[in-house]
């Protein structure tokens, strides 16, 4: 630093030059005042917000009135989230999907996606008579087709019929 | 009459903690304008060493008492204010100096010109001086950036290794290593620069 302050110009740079610049720069006095304007500065900084006071009248109990303001805080908070808690417990658990009746189309045609379609039926099929006693009727021999056709040409003869032994077919 | 008579009575209405903060508040300013006063100039040095401008130094120097008075609270568990407050203005002027736009030689010229000491100097000899000290200053800034903070910082005499590396938060071994370092790199590129002219 002293070769700078008495040589401030050197004519070439030399390796040592490097230090004595930083040292030089590094020696440099502050400016005139600079203490005042930094203390003017600080003064002058905002302040940091003030939390608002508790009126003289709070003030007097305000231990118990905080610590029942904060238990209903607490309160209102807890309750709040249990509340949200259990509705979403609810809403939850209804996981059952409810598939609408599957309906046959009309006119004999079905969906081709249908999973079960029940097995139809070639004919009405025939009942024995209450009345009729198994020891006196003779077997019925008809074949079912014979039955069915004549049930379809007269259903009133058909009926009567049911119960008969032997009927004499159309010729 | 005692103080919660007092309060009772509605005619006090300042509380003893308020009186207590004020008058911590009124020992916290004294304690800043004396920390103001001891280290401020150090402080610029340091300052002016990384930004080389006056007003920025003067800023950065303010922002660091800020931010002291920020953490008043914990002051008196700093064990050496000196070093903690170079440390606080040594991060400041480095995050300026990122974020600022790499500074010409000519404005470097111009402000060493303005600030070093005539000692009787011509104009021409004071302008002559800067402009010399600018070039140096540029090859500094071409060194990497771990060599170069621990040579700026070792230019101030007052700072021991030890305390260099406080500021740097790194060990003084590594800070001697670094040094030499510089100083090599240094050497070299004034060697190289002057073989060129």
């Amino acid at each position: 630093m002293n070769s700078t302050a008495q040589n401030p110009f050197p004519r070439e740079i030399e390796p040592g030059s490097a230090e004595e610049t930083l040292r030089l720069i590094a020696s440099l006095p502050a400016p005139e005042g600079l203490e005042d304007r930094l203390r003017a500065g600080l003064s002058s900084r905002p302040r940091p917000g003030r939390v608002l006071a508790w009126p003289i009248s709070l003030r007097l109990g305000g231990n118990w009135m905080r610590a029942t303001a904060a238990a209903a805080i607490v309160f209102v908070v807890a309750g709040g989230g249990w509340g949200v808690y259990s509705h979403v417990q609810q809403g939850q658990s209804a996981k059952v999907i409810v598939l609408p009746p599957r309906t046959q189309a009309p006119g004999g045609f079905s969906s081709a996606g249908a999973m079960r379609t029940p097995r139809t039926l070639s004919g009405p099929v025939l009942k024995q008579p209450a009345e009729a006693q198994p020891s006196q009727a003779k077997p019925f021999k008809k074949k079912p087709a014979q039955a069915v056709r004549s049930i379809r040409r007269s259903p009133a003869a058909a009926g009567k019929a049911a119960g008969l032994p032997a009927l004499p077919l159309a010729k | 009459m005692s103080t919660s008579q007092a309060v009772y009575a509605g005619w006090m209405e300042i509380p003893n903690s308020a009186v207590t903060g004020k008058d911590r508040q009124f020992a916290d300013e004294e304690a800043l304008a004396a920390l103001v006063t001891q280290y401020a100039s150090t402080l610029y040095r340091v300052a002016f060493s990384v930004l080389r401008n006056s007003a920025d130094a003067e800023d950065a120097v303010q922002e660091a008492f800020l931010r002291v008075l920020r953490h008043r609270d914990n002051l008196d568990e700093v064990r050496d204010q000196r070093v903690w407050l170079i440390r606080i203005v040594w991060n400041i002027v480095l995050d300026r100096k990122r974020r600022a736009r790499t500074r010409p030689e000519t404005d470097d010229v111009a402000e060493l010109a303005r600030v070093l000491p005539s000692n009787g100097l011509s104009a021409e000899q004071v302008a002559a001086a800067a402009q010399h000290h600018a070039r140096v200053l540029a090859c500094v800034e071409q060194l990497p950036l771990k060599e170069r903070r621990v040579l700026q910082l070792s230019a101030f005499e007052e700072l021991s290794s030890v305390e260099i590396a406080s500021i740097l938060g790194i060990t003084e071994s590594s800070v001697r290593s670094r040094l030499f370092r510089a100083r090599n790199l240094m050497a070299g590129m004034l060697n190289h620069a002057r073989s060129l002219r």
